[in-house]
């Protein structure tokens, strides 16, 4: 590690304002690593798209500044930049065979004819190409298509690769055993992956970090772990997994966990936010996996007293994970999904729902 | 729908009535032209078939009352004239499709301004630019101003053509090209172009068709020199012999034979693309 900070990407207060002022990406600041592989996920609308297609240069940023590798690229064309995209339709060319798809980032630079049927002949036996190499691409399955789009992509050796939906147009069986190339491809290569994502189980298994937008803004970057267990604000708590949120005041903090007053009375978090002030309105966040059930009698201690009574609504098991509805005592319903063995007793209408301190998260509450 | 017979059935009758109506005319012509000649006029009854009409067209018949049509020349013009306007016209008319994929200050008004060029009245069309050649001395011709009235005329056409060729365009494509490293312009010649092709063609087809027979705009724009509608035109106000006649079925079956060239261009692309679906299905 060098002192000297040095970024393969960099986004620097990046804003995007189309003609029409609609604000399409505010406030976009990230640094990305050599090698990292980035997910940009959030709803339709949220501006990720938009995002990778500025770092492409398929759109002009309003103002802020793009770097790569210390190279500011705002004003360099979309066909100058160290980038290669995948789109999600692959946009391949349909008037030419695999091999001329492939080969055509190449056959533009300067390069002997030698060395280029080198590399896409390298290329085409790294995908399992090489006996459609002759076809047009029309006629080809989707998961060919999605790999000729990668090799055509990888060709030119990109300094970085943007991925928008590459994943979209597979069907889901494919969609599975191509995320895992994926991720090995990205190992392999060991360059910078930015990957465009509605599909926040992707992001989660595929991404170093990823970076949830909503409303082109940026809400958090965090590993998919720390993202899943520690959201920081309340769009990222319910766009992301599967979290019970709970709201109510601040009422203290102890040795780094937040005491929060609630309707259901006062429960232990880890305080996610420093600016949060005790007194302040604030939201307790706890994950439907955090969450044991108890028979209704069962001691609270272990738990610091983060428990609540609710009514059964309905139970399923579904292979290792039992899905609760419950019934709390506003009349508010409640899905909790829970690992079978942690419910051993039996089942009766009334049960007690814990969690463990640790596990809850306090964040402010979203307007 | 399906279960309203009477409904059907008038639809029916509808179409053929139209169908008749749009062919009839052409049909009547074709089966005059092979009267005998020159005794026999532009009407029935047929007095006996020949093909008297096509060679007398081509100067193959002893010398008679009726003399040849004068159209040799006009014929070689209207086809150079349709030929340059259809290049120019789908030239331009592509390139102005091209402008407005993207939003410009003033487009709608532009695009308005555009397609009602095809709108405006063409006898008053041809008439203006008489008028304004006479004030600016400029003498009027058919390789001038006619070519030029022509152009102004399908322009619109190709142009509409080109627009929709274009909205239907996958733009990610040119994009997956640009991120290649592959500049914008050399973009648009190996994989734009090669793509809308089906449609170029199609709009060169309008130009072409649009300026072969195209008459108000031509009779006061074109100068001494007919072109072959006014030629045409002109053989009325003496006398009309069926040798017209079969040079309408001739010039028709080249207007066919030119389609026919079309469709196979067009089916060439479509084929090639699905033979290549098939193979795979078979794999």
């Amino acid at each position: 590690m060098s002192a000297v900070a040095s970024y393969d990407l960099e986004l620097a207060a990046v804003r995007k304002v189309y003609d029409n002022h609609v604000v399409a990406v505010s406030n976009f600041d990230l640094r990305v690593d050599r090698g990292e592989f980035i997910s940009f996920v959030g709803p339709s609308g949220c501006g990720k798209t938009t995002t990778l297609r500025m770092i492409a240069g398929f759109e002009a940023i309003t103002s802020g500044d793009i770097l790569i590798r210390d190279q500011r690229i705002n004003d360099l064309p979309a066909e100058r930049r160290p980038t290669s995209t995948i789109f999600q339709n692959f946009a391949l060319f349909p008037h030419m065979t695999v091999r001329k798809n492939v080969e055509y980032g190449l056959a533009v630079k300067r390069m002997g004819a030698a060395e280029r049927k080198r590399r896409v002949d390298g290329i085409l036996e790294k995908f399992e190409l090489t006996d459609v190499a002759d076809r047009k691409t029309n006629g080809l399955s989707g998961g060919q298509r999605q790999r000729v789009a990668l090799a055509r992509g990888l060709v030119v050796e990109p300094q970085i690769l943007l991925l928008d939906e590459p994943l979209g147009a597979l069907d889901a069986n494919l969609r599975k055993s191509i995320q895992n190339e994926l991720k090995l491809l990205q190992r392999n290569l060991g360059i910078t992956f930015i990957f465009v994502t509605h599909a926040q189980s992707e992001a989660l298994v595929l991404s170093d970090r990823i970076v949830v937008m909503n409303r082109g803004e940026v809400e958090q970057v965090s590993p998919p772990i720390e993202l899943y267990t520690r959201p920081k604000t309340p769009f990222v708590a319910r766009f992301i997994g599967r979290n019970t949120i709970i709201d109510g005041t601040l009422a203290g903090v102890e040795r780094g966990r937040g005491l929060v007053d609630t309707a259901y009375g006062r429960f232990t978090g880890v305080v996610n936010d420093p600016k949060l002030e005790i007194g302040t309105a604030a939201s307790l966040v706890v994950p439907s996996e955090a969450i044991d059930i108890h028979a209704p009698t069962a001691p609270r201690e272990p738990y610091a007293g983060n428990a609540i009574t609710g009514r059964v609504l309905a139970s399923d098991v579904v292979a290792h994970t039992r899905y609760l509805s419950l019934v709390l005592p506003d009349e508010r319903e409640l899905a909790v999904e829970s690992h079978v063995s942690k419910y051993e007793e039996e089942f009766s209408d009334t049960v007690l729902i814990c969690w463990s301190p640790d596990e809850g998260t306090i964040i402010a509450q979203g307007a | 729908m399906e279960n309203q017979p009477a409904l059907r059935g008038a639809l029916g009758l509808y179409t053929v009535i139209f169908i008749t109506f749009l062919y009839a005319p052409f049909i009547v012509l074709a089966i005059l032209s092979f009267q005998s000649g020159p005794e026999g006029g532009p009407q029935f009854p047929i007095i006996h078939w020949s093909i008297y009409w096509y060679k007398h067209l081509f100067g193959l018949t002893p010398p008679s009352r009726v003399a040849p049509l004068p159209i040799g020349d006009a014929l070689i013009r209207s086809l150079i004239l349709a030929f340059a306007t259809m290049v120019t016209s789908t030239l331009l008319g592509t390139l102005t499709a091209q402008a407005f994929r993207r939003r410009f200050t003033g487009s709608g008004l532009v695009f308005y301004l555009v397609v009602l060029g095809m709108m405006v009245p063409g006898v008053l069309v041809g008439l203006g630019v008489a008028l304004v050649s006479t004030y600016l001395g400029v003498d009027r011709s058919w390789w001038g101003t006619t070519f030029l009235v022509h152009v102004v005329y399908t322009f619109p056409f190709a142009f509409l053509v080109m627009l929709a060729v274009l909205n239907r365009f996958d733009r990610s494509v040119e994009e997956a090209a640009w991120a290649l490293g592959v500049p914008p312009a050399r973009t648009f010649r190996k994989i734009t172009f090669p793509l809308i092709f089906p449609g170029v063609l199609s709009a060169m087809l309008f130009a072409f068709t649009l300026s072969y027979d195209e008459f108000p705009r031509t009779l006061f724009a074109a100068g001494g020199d007919l072109t072959l509608p006014l030629a045409i035109y002109g053989t009325f106000s003496v006398e009309i012999h069926p040798n017209i006649f079969a040079f309408g079925v001739l010039t028709t079956l080249f207007s066919f034979a030119i389609l026919a060239v079309y469709g196979l261009l067009m089916a060439m692309s479509v084929r090639r693309a699905r033979r290549v679906a098939i193979q795979e299905e078979i794999a």
